[in-house]
């Protein structure tokens, strides 16, 4: 706001010196005010459905939301901001270098355990290699290995418990010659079950590591 | 709530934060996220230093991606969003936290220039309030997301 009051005081120091000696350069064009521009792209569930989602812009006292896809909200030369629907075609042409540079969707694969066991049934074991084959045909391609339990036991020892099968899931593949700082051991515990079930149910299916590449 | 005072806030949450991770387990040093795609001239900037940027290598809280002309950029954060930095950019990842067990944490970025395309993980389910981008002029916040946002000096 400082620089609207300056610029007529500006002015008429130049038309001053253009007087007596010429004004040698134009008055310098006021600063630009930065411009933002926010579009919100449509997302889509693993099933191919749309999902519901927004953003909201804040600038200064002013405050949008965008929920709609392909909304657009930009400020113009003043900083106000307003919306409108663009369209797929002007994102492409606008940011198609940023669109162009976004990595693959991550994969995901379950690997199971012997029963009771952190050790891996010998049909997981089995697919590691492709799994290390299929992350290092990525940029930067990463391993992460999140273990779950079932119900049985505490919520700390089954925290524990999913990390270990992780990690030694983790340990196989660093074994195999992946490299260490591209993987990550995670353990979920109880709390993502495959099979909803009582405390204390004894269900197989929820002893499990899902395999993330990306 | 005005960008600037939101700014100063988000900086006593991150010192909060900063003050709090030792007790979280989580080591100051531990990486946000890995760099996967990149295009033209990329850079890392880390404790003043400019380092090439390389798939594989590992983003930093702190650290600031700048992107050349025909530069571009994607990074994956440990929650699993995904940020794209485009050409002629400069972004800083301001303040990250991610505990994978909970699922829970907080992420600031800050364009200062160009263009950023956010795709939210985790943290877009579990946390979206605590997701916040800024540009020189304004604070973009997140539900679940994918967006771009361009900022132009």
């Amino acid at each position: 706001m400082k620089t609207a009051f300056l610029w007529p005081r500006l002015l008429s120091v130049c038309i001053g010196v253009l007087v007596v000696a010429g004004c040698s350069t134009p008055p310098p064009p006021p600063p630009p005010v930065p411009k933002v521009s926010v579009v919100l792209l449509p997302q889509t569930d693993a099933s191919g459905n749309p999902i519901r989602t927004a953003v909201s812009v804040t600038s200064g006292q002013q405050a949008l939301q965008l929920d709609q896809p392909f909304a657009l909200a930009e400020s113009d030369p003043k900083g106000q901001l307003a919306q409108r629907i663009s369209s797929a075609a002007e994102v492409q042409a606008r940011y198609g270098e940023v669109l162009k540079i976004q990595p693959p969707s991550p994969e995901i694969v379950v690997l199971r355990f012997l029963p009771g066991k952190s050790q891996l049934t010998p049909e997981s074991e089995q697919q590691l290699p492709e799994l290390i084959q299929r992350a290092r045909a990525r940029a930067g391609g990463e391993i992460l290995v999140v273990g779950h339990t079932d119900r049985v036991g505490s919520r700390d020892a089954n925290d524990a418990l999913s990390l270990q099968r992780a990690q030694a899931i983790v340990n196989l593949l660093k074994a195999r010659g992946f490299s260490e700082d591209l993987l990550s051991a995670i353990g979920r515990g109880e709390r993502e079950p495959a099979v909803p079930t009582d405390d204390e149910v004894a269900e197989p299916r929820n002893r499990r590591a899902e395999v993330i590449i990306r | 709530m005005t960008p600037l005072t939101f700014h100063k806030c988000m900086q006593s949450a991150v010192l909060c934060c900063s003050l709090l991770m030792p007790l979280l387990g989580q080591a100051a040093s531990e990486r946000s996220g890995i760099i996967k795609n990149l295009e033209g001239e990329v850079t890392v900037v880390r404790g003043g230093k400019s380092l090439p940027a390389a798939s594989g290598g590992g983003l930093f809280e702190g650290d600031r991606i700048v992107t050349g002309p025909k530069g571009a950029a994607a990074v994956t954060l440990k929650d699993g969003t995904v940020l794209s930095v485009g050409p002629n950019s400069s972004m800083d990842l301001t303040h990250y936290i991610f505990e994978p067990t909970s699922q829970n944490g907080s992420l600031l970025v800050n364009l200062v220039q160009g263009t950023v395309r956010m795709v939210t993980g985790i943290m877009g389910r579990t946390n979206p309030e605590l997701i916040k981008l800024t540009t020189p002029t304004s604070v973009v916040g997140v539900r679940g997301t994918d967006f771009i946002v361009e900022a132009t000096p």
